[in-house]
């Protein structure tokens, strides 16, 4: 079980270009969604499809590959399992995935051409065929389960139960199936969808990285023990009490769900105003921010449940966006400027640039600000709708900030494998 | 689980350490944090010692598995004292940015390295040595010395 445990050694590594193509994607997702919404701001508001449209730049678009590429190389670190010939597999699906996803938002947002479900279908069916082949066999050989693997495997079993039968959607759409179980298919895709995946995704994530980054005092033992797997078996027991009509305490099972996330929102604060390290970088910003709009995503759909407010359905919408690209922001702030640093240095580049260099801590703050004014103006797009393309101009303008890091930290590591000193390191590591 | 208790305890103490040298420097107050990231130095690369001349031999010697996760910790302990002797000069010539830096690579490296051998290493050997082995290891690590 230990065998393939090589960790962050580099012969196990991914190439940094794999992870950075990913990351390269999904910021091109999230400037693809501002500009949706700085062109078509008003329809927002009215259309119910123009939003699955958004929703799904979002969801696949951004999260998924910002996701995919964090797996490629966490897999290895974290769970043992390697990854043979990263760099074709991981091409081949983005060449299924990028135009599947893109089908998929078109025919949402208005572009109503049939063929292009039965694409979206074939190509999204496709790569997640290949995510499958390529991850599940290297998860399931894992005997052993650290906490943190095991928060990935719920994660990935979560983002599986809301992407099957988001497939098996566009399929019928698609002509693929009769749309007989329609409405049961639709009720698994939004209860794992809404509350599942990407908050188990970001819960499994700061069980392994808050001790780690911030060094804090750990999770309490029985949060990181169970917390993930708990609010997983209550999402599966809803499903049931969805079909079945009993829909009062499907929306108990959700307010529990909540009060769990609001916890751990609240446990996440509190460890990080415990960290030993008083050093305070945009990241740690991006963390509370983060926790701060989940918070407001419990607070807001708590609230909904007492009587209908259509201005709380935006702020709980907004909030749970800008709860995931917080955090996700808070890692890539660590992720790229860690792996440009680590790759080359692993590889023995005297002159490897540190973490500083890569992604100075000032534009980092820069960004925060940023993101910061582009959560505000879209908060207040609902009371002031011509506020909304303003909000996608700084969206565009912030996912332009990650694609800019991405590609001048991908060039600092081509010109110092061109330029560099290089001194061989004799470890005996290579192969 | 007396081995994981043992040198868990040995990374906290280290992280406190760094986090102390780590604010100084911050506040380029250089005295001090010379001081504490002396202090860390000395502690890490003790405590390195002790798994490198004792507990990685006894796992090893049980498993007998030379290449596998020993090989890898003895690899990225190179890794970390590159980076502390890199520290070390940004201290002398009292340079923040490079400090600082070379801090968060350092604490990256660091912690994913001592999460792996608190969650499967040090597990593994609480598991598969015998419990008078490992009260001998622990009386034989108390004593070690840089
Ligand atoms: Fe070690
Ligand atoms: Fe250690």
């Amino acid at each position: 079980m230990f065998g393939q445990q090589n960790g962050l050694s580099l012969d196990q590594a991914p190439p940094i270009r794999v992870i950075f193509r990913f990351f390269l994607i999904a910021s091109l997702f999230g400037m693809g969604g501002g500009i949706w919404l700085a062109v078509f701001a008003g329809d927002i508001m009215t259309e119910r499809s123009a939003l699955l449209a958004l929703t799904h730049i979002f969801t696949l678009g951004i999260m998924a590959s910002f996701m995919i590429g964090a797996l490629f190389q966490m897999l290895p670190v974290i769970a043992g399992v390697v990854i043979r010939s990263p760099l074709p597999k991981s091409l081949v699906f983005t060449l299924a995935f990028v135009p599947g996803t893109m089908s998929l938002v078109a025919v949402f947002g208005g572009y109503q051409e049939e063929l292009l479900y039965t694409v979206a279908f074939i190509l999204l069916g496709f790569a997640l065929f290949l995510l499958i082949v390529i991850m599940l066999p290297g998860l399931l050989s894992v005997t052993h389960h650290t906490p943190s693997s095991k928060g990935m495997t719920i994660a990935l079993t979560a983002f599986a139960f809301t992407f099957i039968p988001g497939l098996y959607m566009t399929g019928i759409l698609g002509g693929f199936f009769d749309g007989s179980n329609y409405t049961i298919i639709r009720a698994i895709h939004y209860g794992f969808g809404l509350e599942g995946w990407i908050a188990l995704l970001i819960v499994s994530i700061s069980f392994q990285v808050i001790e780690m980054f911030y060094v804090t005092p750990p999770y309490p033992p029985l949060v990181a023990k169970y917390f993930t797997t708990l609010v997983l078996s209550l999402l599966i027991l809803k499903v049931p009490l969805l079909l079945y009509g009993s829909e009062s305490s499907a929306a108990a099972v959700d307010t529990v769900i909540g009060i769990l996330l609001l916890l751990f929102a609240l446990i996440t604060l509190r460890r990080l105003s415990q960290r030993k390290r008083s050093v305070t970088d945009a990241s740690l910003w991006f963390w509370r921010l983060g926790m701060g709009n989940l918070i407001a995503v419990v607070v807001s759909a708590l609230l909904l449940k007492l009587g209908s407010f259509g201005w709380m359905l935006g702020v709980l919408y907004i909030s749970f966006v800008f709860f995931a690209l917080s955090i996700v922001f808070a890692m890539f702030y660590k992720i790229v400027p860690f792996l440009t640093w680590f790759h080359l240095n692993a590889e023995g580049y005297f002159s490897a640039p540190m973490m500083h260099e890569v992604i100075a801590p000032s534009n980092a703050r820069r960004h925060f600000w940023l993101h910061l004014v582009t959560l505000t103006t879209l908060l207040l797009s609902f009371a002031l709708p011509a506020l909304f393309r303003l909000g996608g101009i700084l969206l565009i303008l912030s996912f332009g900030v990650i694609a800019w890091h991405i590609l001048s930290a991908g060039k600092l590591y081509e010109d110092t494998k061109l330029k560099g000193e290089k001194f061989d390191l004799g470890m005996g590591m290579q192969g | 689980m007396i081995i994981t208790a043992y040198l868990r305890e040995e990374h906290r103490e280290c992280d406190t350490l760094f986090a102390k040298a780590e604010e100084a420097a911050s506040k380029a107050d250089w005295d001090t944090a010379g001081v504490h990231f002396r202090e860390f130095a000395d502690e890490t690369l003790l405590h390195f010692k002790k798994e490198e001349e004792q507990l990685f031999p006894a796992f090893e010697a049980q498993t007998g598995n030379t290449q596998g996760p020993t090989m890898v910790m003895r690899y990225e302990h190179s890794q970390v004292r590159g980076l502390i002797e890199r520290m070390n000069d940004a201290v002398s010539t009292k340079n923040k940015d490079a400090f600082l830096s070379l801090a968060e690579s350092l604490m990256i490296l660091l912690q994913q390295h001592n999460m792996k051998e608190e969650q499967m290493l040090y597990a593994m050997c609480d598991r598969l040595i015998p419990v008078d082995t490992k009260e001998q290891l622990l009386a034989v690590m108390e004593k070690v010395s840089l």
